[in-house]
Parts: C-alpha cells; sequence; structure tokens
C-alpha cells in the first residue's frame, strides 16, 4: 500500500529508519513523542528500506524501541525515492495533497555522525508539520540529515 | 599501666581522580597495513584490499557483543555500512583516535593513513566490489567471555542502574564492596560494563576509605557524578589508571607494577553511558587477576591542574587554563591521560627540559569527551631533574560548539556535572632516582606537587592535607600540624582532616589539643575507626582511663581484626581495674597478631602482677 495516496487529505510523516543504525534508534523516542503529539492530525509511518530486515526483525525492533507507529517495509525504495531520502533517520512530510513539502533531519541533535549536541536547538520536523497542518508554507523544505546511508543498503 | 600509643592510623590522601578509557590494544597497529598501490584505475576489491583494512581497525569493536553499533566482519556487512564507512574514515571520526601525530608514538595507535581511507573511498565509488574469495584474509577470532581467561574473583554491582531510553549521557559509579578476602596483588582488571553499546568508556578506583559507599543513597546503588573525589592511603595506590573503552582487552601491569588490595578496599567503576532509544539495565562485572609479584616499581599518578582559572565567560571562544611544574627528580612517564568536558577544545600538553628543548608529550586539537583515554607511550618519555610538565588547554563557550551544554552559553566554572568544566592533566609517571640519596624520590614528587597546587590555590584543601601527610612522613610534625590546621581551616567539618589534625596534636604531645579535633572527626562521620582509636589514646594520655575505654570499645566493635585496638582496649580495661576482661583483650590481640608488643608486655605484666599476689 501507499501511505501517502491512502491517506486522503491528511498530513503524512514517514521516518526512514533502520534496525542497526545507531543514530536512528537514538531518536526513537523523539519520534514517538512527536508522533503522539500529533495524533488525529498527522498519519506517522516508521519506514524500514532495508532488503533484508524481515517483518519479524522489524517488529521486535518496534517493541525494544517502544515504537507504536505503524511500520512498512519499502524493499524496492519507492517511498525512498518518493520522499527523496538519503538517510536514516529521516523523515519527509507530506501535505493533504500528497505533495511533499519536507524532507531531511528530524531536528538538529547531531551535527555529524559523532558529533552531538546535549540537547537539539531547531525542530525542523515538528515546523514542517506543523506549517503543513496550518496550510502554511513550509519555512525549509529540505534539510540534511545525519545518519546511516540508505545507498548502503541492498 | 599505660596504654601504649600504637602507631597511629588515620593517615589518608586525597587524590581527587577522574580517570578514563586506556588505549586499544590491537594486535598492530593500523599504521602498518601494506596496502597495494592503487592508483584510481585500479580496480579495489573487498577480499584483497578492504577487508585487510577493517579487520585490523574495525572488527575490534563491530562484532556481536562488542561496542560497535553493527558488525563489520563479513562483505555483507561492511557493504551495508559502505558509504558511511567511507564517509566517517574520510572525516577521521572513525576509528576513533584524538591525539595528533607527533614527536612521541603511543602504544595501539589507530590512525588510518590518508592511503587506507582513499582506497576505501575508491572502492565504494568502483561499485564495492567483493572480488577473489582466495584474496580474503581469515576473519578476526574474538574470545567470547573473559579475554584473559577465568578471573580469580568476579563482582557484580549490587544493583542495576536503569539508563532512560533518551536524553543525554549519564555518568554513574557503582560500587563494589570489599572484592577480596585478604590483600592480594592485582596486575589486571577486566571491566565488563554490560551492554558495550551503551558504555562509552569505564573506570575503576581503588577506594581505601569506604568514601564511595557513604555517596550512596541506599546501599549498593551507586551514585551519580561524573568525577570522583576519592580519599586513599597515602602514596602507593591510585598509581595506575585502570580503564576501559570499547574494543580493548583489558591491561596486564608488567611484573612488578602490580597493585596492592587489601580486605577493607571497595572498587568503584565510574562509567559514562549513552541512552540507546530504549531503557537499559546496567549492571557491569569486574573480573580480577591476580599475580605473586608483589609491586617493585612504584609509579605515580601526577596531577596537573588549574581550576581555579577555570572561570569561562559565556561566548567566549579561546579560553586558555595553563599550569607547570617542575619535577625535583628525574621520571618517566609511561602514560597520560588529559581531561575537559565539553567545551574543551585544544589539549596540549608538553615538556621543557633545563637546556630549554621543547618536547609535546600529547596534543589533542579537537577533543571529544566521548573519545577520552588514556595513551601510553610505546616508549616511556624519560625525564631530567628540573624538567616542566606544562597543560595548555583552550576551551570554547561560544554558541558555535555544538557541543557546548548550555544554549545560550552561560559562564562556567570548575566542577563534577557535565555542565561544569574541568582542565586536568594526569601522568603515569615512574620516578628516577634522587640526587641526594636519602630522601624517597616519590615523596620528592608528592611535596613539590602538593606546594604547586597549594601554590595555585591556597584554599586547595587536598594539597593541604597532602602536604601535612607527608611532612608527618618525614617526621616534621610541626609542619604537618601546620597544613592539617589549614585543611580544618578550609573544611572545618571534614572528618578526615579533624582525624588527622588530632593524630599528630596527640603524637607531639598535645593531647589536650587534639582531643576537640578527634571529637569533630566523630560528629563528622560516627562510626569512624581511626578517630574513635586516636581519641582512645589522646583520652588515655590525659589520664582518662573510663573515656578512653569507651572509644576503644567502639574501636574494637568497628573493626574486630585490629590487633591494636584490641591491645589498647586491654590496657584501659587494667587501668580501670577490670584485670579479668583486660586479659581477655590482650589475648584477643596476640590471636590477631603474634607479634604485638603491647599486649604481650602487658599479659606479662598481668603475670607477674598476679604471680605476686593472690586471687
Amino acid at each position: 500500500m501507499n501511505p501517502i495516496k491512502a491517506a486522503a487529505g491528511k498530513v503524512v510523516v514517514l521516518v526512514f529508519v533502520r534496525t542497526d543504525c545507531p543514530v536512528s534508534n537514538r531518536y526513537a523516542s523523539t519520534i514517538q513523542k512527536l508522533s503522539a503529539a500529533h495524533e488525529g492530525k498527522a498519519l506517522f509511518w516508521l519506514v524500514y528500506p532495508s532488503k533484508s530486515e524481515s517483518a519479524e526483525a522489524i517488529r521486535t525492533h518496534g517493541r525494544e524501541y517502544g515504537y507504536k507507529i505503524p511500520s512498512l517495509r519499502d524493499p524496492q525504495k519507492a517511498l525512498v525515492k518518493e520522499s527523496q531520502a538519503q538517510i536514516t533517520p529521516e523523515a519527509a512530510v507530506f501535505d493533504g495533497k500528497g505533495h511533499l513539502v519536507y524532507h531531511g533531519r528530524i531536528d538538529n541533535l547531531y551535527e555529524a555522525i559523532g558529533r552531538a549536541r546535549t540537547v537539539a536547538t531547531t525542530h525542523e520536523l515538528e515546523d514542517a508539520i506543523e506549517a503543513a497542518l496550518s496550510g502554511k508554507s513550509v519555512p525549509a523544505s529540505s534539510t540534511h540529515a545525519v545518519g546511516c546511508y540508505i545507498s548502503d543498503l541492498e | 599501666m599505660k596504654p601504649g600509643l600504637q602507631t597511629l592510623s588515620g593517615f589518608s590522601i586525597f587524590l581527587a581522580l577522574a580517570l578514563a578509557a586506556v588505549a586499544a590494544r590491537q594486535a598492530e597497529s593500523g599504521r602498518k597495513v601494506p596496502s597495494p598501490a592503487a592508483d584510481s584505475k585500479t580496480q579495489v576489491t573487498f577480499n584483497r584490499e578492504i577487508a585487510p583494512i577493517i579487520f585490523r581497525n574495525c572488527s575490534q569493536c563491530h562484532h556481536p557483543g562488542e561496542a560497535g553499533p553493527f558488525s563489520l566482519l563479513t562483505y555483507a556487512d561492511v557493504k551495508s555500512h559502505g558509504r558511511q564507512i567511507a564517509f566517517v574514515t574520510q572525516k577521521r571520526i572513525m576509528p576513533p583516535w584524538l591525539p595528533e601525530t607527533g614527536e612521541t608514538n603511543f602504544t595501539d595507535e589507530l590512525r588510518l593513513s590518508d592511503e587506507q581511507i582513499a582506497t576505501i573511498q575508491r572502492w565504494v565509488d568502483q561499485g564495492e566490489i567483493e572480488g577473489n574469495p582466495a584474496d580474503l584474509p581469515p576473519k578476526p577470532a574474538y574470545a567470547a567471555g573473559w579475554q584473559l581467561g577465568k578471573p580469580d574473583v568476579i563482582v557484580r554491582a549490587e544493583k542495576p542502574y536503569l539508563l532512560p531510553a533518551s536524553g543525554s549521557d549519564s555518568y554513574w559509579n557503582f560500587v563494589f564492596r570489599n572484592p577480596v578476602h585478604n590483600s592480594r596483588w592485582l596486575k589486571a582488571i577486566e571491566i565488563r560494563p554490560g551492554d558495550k553499546r551503551l558504555v562509552h568508556h569505564a573506570n575503576v578506583l581503588v577506594d581505601r576509605e569506604e568514601s564511595g559507599r557513604r555517596l550512596e543513597k541506599e546501599p549498593g546503588a551507586g551514585f551519580g557524578g561524573m568525577e570522583l573525589i576519592i580519599e586513599s592511603e597515602a602514596f602507593d595506590p591510585d598509581s595506575h589508571f585502570l580503564f576501559w573503552k570499547p574494543g580493548s582487552p583489558p591491561y596486564v601491569e608488567p611484573d612488578g607494577m602490580a597493585l596492592r588490595l587489601d580486605k577493607a578496599n571497595d572498587l568503584i567503576l565510574n562509567t559514562h553511558l549513552q541512552p540507546s532509544g530504549k531503557p537499559e539495565l546496567i549492571q557491569p562485572t569486574l573480573g580480577l587477576y591476580f599475580t605473586d609479584k608483589p609491586a617493585t616499581m612504584h609509579p605515580i599518578l601526577l596531577q596537573l591542574e588549574n581550576d581555579r582559572m577555570l572561570d569561562i565567560p559565556a561566548g567566549d571562544k579561546k579560553f586558555l587554563v595553563s599550569d607547570d611544574f617542575e619535577l625535583p627528580v628525574e621520571a618517566s612517564v609511561l602514560a597520560i591521560y588529559p581531561h575537559a568536558h565539553y567545551l574543551g577544545k585544544d589539549l596540549v600538553a608538553f615538556a621543557t627540559f633545563p637546556d630549554g628543548t621543547k618536547k609535546t608529550l600529547i596534543h589533542i586539537s579537537n577533543w571529544d569527551l566521548n573519545w577520552q583515554a588514556v595513551y601510553r607511550y610505546a616508549k616511556p618519555v624519560d625525564l631530567p631533574a628540573g624538567a616542566k610538565i606544562s597543560m595548555r588547554f583552550t576551551y570554547d563557550n561560544s554558541a558555535e560548539n555544538i557541543r557546548n551544554p548550555n544554549q545560550p552559553p552561560k559562564r562556567v566554572v570548575a566542577g563534577n556535572r557535565a555542565v561544569d568544566e574541568m582542565a586536568h592533566l594526569w601522568l603515569q609517571i615512574l620516578p628516577g632516582e634522587s640526587p641526594d640519596a636519602t630522601s624517597d624520590p616519590l615523596l620528592q614528587i608528592q611535596e613539590a606537587l602538593a606546594l604547586h597546587h597549594i601554590q595555585n590555590d591556597p584554599e586547595d584543601f587536598e594539597a593541604h592535607y597532602n602536604l601535612g601527610a607527608l611532612l608527618q612522613m618525614k617526621g616534621d610534625g610541626a609542619g604537618a600540624v601546620t597544613q592539617f590546621t589549614q585543611a580544618v581551616r578550609i573544611r572545618p567539618d571534614d572528618p578526615i582532616a579533624n582525624n588527622a589534625l588530632g593524630a599528630v596534636l596527640l603524637a607531639s604531645g598535645h593531647a589536650d589539643e587534639a582531643i576537640p579535633r578527634l571529637n569533630q572527626a566523630l560528629q563528622g562521620r560516627p562510626g569512624y575507626f581511626d578517630a574513635h582509636y586516636n581519641l582512645g589514646n589522646a583520652l588515655a594520655a590525659q589520664g582518662d582511663f573510663a573515656g578512653a575505654l569507651l572509644h576503644f570499645r567502639a574501636a574494637v566493635r568497628l573493626n574486630p581484626q585490629d590487633a591494636g585496638a584490641e591491645a589498647n582496649l586491654g590496657s584501659a580495661l587494667a587501668e580501670t581495674g577490670n584485670i579479668k576482661e583486660a586479659r581477655l583483650h590482650f589475648e584477643r590481640a596476640l590471636q590477631i597478631d603474634p607479634k604485638n608488643e603491647l599486649a604481650r608486655e602487658n599479659l606479662e605484666q598481668l603475670n607477674r602482677n598476679s604471680q605476686g599476689r593472690p586471687n
């Protein structure tokens, strides 16, 4: 299924993750909290773009990290392409018309691999969701995410 | 009969320790990996060029059960992180190695050559070819379980620490109570921190005065804090860096460099933990390895610091903290450990020889607390007497320092929390011969160091305390009184300083002045064996045997294995006329220590007396 087309009229947020990417794992509670804060308004999906991560491995991963968001496998990278995602974790926001309005980092916790702030000081994903929900234009349509390359995956 | 003034206990020394991990000890340094001269046209394959680089520099952490978040052992493993690896090696984020290449080499340097980095890059650009299976070197084998074999003693933290799923890093200290039942020589400690992905580094401190326990809110629960200040008995211990960092097998001390561990000692494990995204229970285990060979060499940990200078204005991008210490005797530097928190940027240590030439001891131009380590020199750095050791640490307290824990930046001073700063340089040095053959070079360095710290900061409690203890060892009672008095002035309630001052006053014949100090020590720390013992002696010296009796009884209750306390209790009992019970305690003292002279002489005296007159 395509979660973007299926969600007619609603804002959709895809978050690309990988079971063995330490950066995306460290974001688990941030992602979960963002989804809870927009419950009923924005539909969140976790997207696992790896061919080799089984549905079982994904379920276990979701349990361990306390995810309540539904998850999808994207072995053909269809959603990756549609979202122009390159990294895990990377988020993509689609407005009610199914247009990609933002893709990039969740926030600026990481400046680079191995260079993290104590706390994030900008929150690009949240800003993009708020803008999409209120029909305003998103402050930045794309940012660079920090983490693991999706292109490394089969 | 007078209670003998046995050895006064309670000479302790303070060392503020904040130790860290030691450099990884792989079999071979990454720099020696031969790499075929591959120009941009040569095809790079995993099996031929990449696997040897990965196996020697990455797999030690990146294998199951180790700290690396994923394994790098097979073609599929490496391919599924190929671009990632090309990126982090090019940025020199991985493998983690902070020191610049310099005049001194460290053991187990973990640094890729420019050529190796270019080779990885080329492999990725060329499409990550696997290559001929015949070229693949054997996969590295890693021992499961204890790296040094079965330890002599295994201890586990009593209670686990719950690491939250998210948030900033945690610093937690675990107390291991009395891991040995009699004195042993420790040659290695293997630290198994639990899930190694969560523990950035850990280090062990020997706590000879139960100071860690007193910081626990409930017994066995451990306590928070980035640095530890523990008391330790004078001069031999804490001369070793006991360290763990991901991917490094435990360091085994060479013969003659073992560390003494007594039955009354605790071990404290100081850990730096990083949330993983899910809640985790951390319950570390330590494996202790002993040797029969006692220590014949006594290295010491020498600390340069200038915390008093640490007052960094908000926004300051280049705040310098410096300290210089002149060695009074020749010494070899074995290892070095620079330490700052999140504002530290450029950390340099160098030595200046008496002829003016300089030698860089370490230079870290992009400090990262997360990868702090103890660095051991491949060859000890020999410094002559009169050589000056210097530290120059630069701090960035601007908003551009992304690690700045305060956004917007705030004024930052020295302290123990992650939001405070620290400017410490530890060196493990082995003193050489003293030019003056009559004095112990170890003590000469300690004394020079204490004086140096007092010069930097006249309010330095530990330095006054240490100097007092040193002067007392040298037999300079008056000098010791002066220094302990300063320590007590700075911290009027400190039980250890009060006890030490009381003890030295008593030893120099001022029991009257000693008594209030010892009472103060007991007020600050009820159940303080040394203070009870010393107070018993002080009261006895004043002729107050009834008072002395109470304190010796308390001392014996606190430490039933102390022959001196038993003998003194016997003496006080004899003085108050309770000959029957006195005899029991003299006998008990001799049971503990057949060589206890006070007990033997007093017992003989009692026997002579009882023969002389009817019962």
